[in-house]
């Protein structure tokens, strides 16, 4: 692991982590059907997949991304979400995607560490 | 002095990690019971009810992270809930997390009824 330089001020980047998990949804499961045997390893491949990302950015953050993949079939699906940390330096970001036959939601939680 | 860093996939369908209790340590029995009375109080003995869920979703998160923060603990905390109807659709979902193995941990409580699914899972993060 990398020194950090703590004399920065960084705060987390939602945008650019919002592109990175985006782009991991789209080369995993862009253009596939709903399919139950493979859900398991789909879902596993776009958290570690976006959690690389994310590492590689060299930030002093730790992460959680958290994914969902549900068929469509009428039902009904809410999340919520609640963080108790420092709103000046954490933060999160939610994709939704959705395709013809599933929906997928990537939350990715950023908590920056005291150094 | 450096921390250990890794990565640690869990998966919702087979989480267990076990803790021994200490001030500064995640302690799963501990946030299970907080997150099981905290849904039972939300939604206990409730249909699913579109109108409604929104407003169930948001008392779960609410109630487990106010239980969390009363219990003093050096941590930062992540709460979320999913509620899904019962109608035979399949629902995947999946975790990786980068932080310190040594002080930091994840719960997840899946609960049902007749209608619906909820599943809460919370990361504590140590300061």
């Amino acid at each position: 692991m990398e020194d950090y330089q703590p004399n920065d001020e960084v705060s987390f980047n939602a945008d650019e982590a919002s592109n990175y998990v985006k782009e991991c949804i789209e080369s995993i499961i862009g253009g596939v059907d709903y399919n139950q045997n493979k859900v398991n390893q789909w879902t596993a491949s776009i958290v570690e997949h976006s959690l690389t990302q994310l590492v590689k950015q060299g930030k002093p953050f730790k992460y959680i991304v958290n994914c969902a993949v549900m068929q469509k079939s009428g039902a009904g699906l809410h999340t919520a979400n609640s963080c108790y940390w420092d709103t000046t330096t954490d933060g999160n970001c939610t994709v939704r995607w959705e395709n013809r036959t599933m929906y997928c939601v990537v939350c990715v939680f950023a908590v920056a560490v005291t150094l | 002095m450096r921390s250990k860093w890794s990565t640690g996939s869990t998966f919702s369908n087979n989480m267990e990690e076990f803790q021994t209790g200490e001030e500064t340590t995640f302690v799963v029995d501990e946030i299970s019971t907080i997150i099981k009375e905290s849904v039972e109080g939300a939604i206990g003995g409730n249909a699913y009810q579109h109108s409604r869920v929104n407003q169930w979703s948001t008392n779960v998160v609410e109630q487990c992270l106010s239980q969390l923060t009363k219990l003093g603990k050096p941590f930062k905390y992540i709460v979320t809930c999913i509620i899904m109807q019962k109608n035979g659709a399949g629902l995947q979902t999946a975790s990786s997390c980068f932080w310190d193995n040594s002080t930091d941990g994840s719960c997840t409580v899946r609960w049902e009824n007749k209608s619906m699914y909820c599943i809460v899972s919370v990361f504590g993060l140590a300061l």
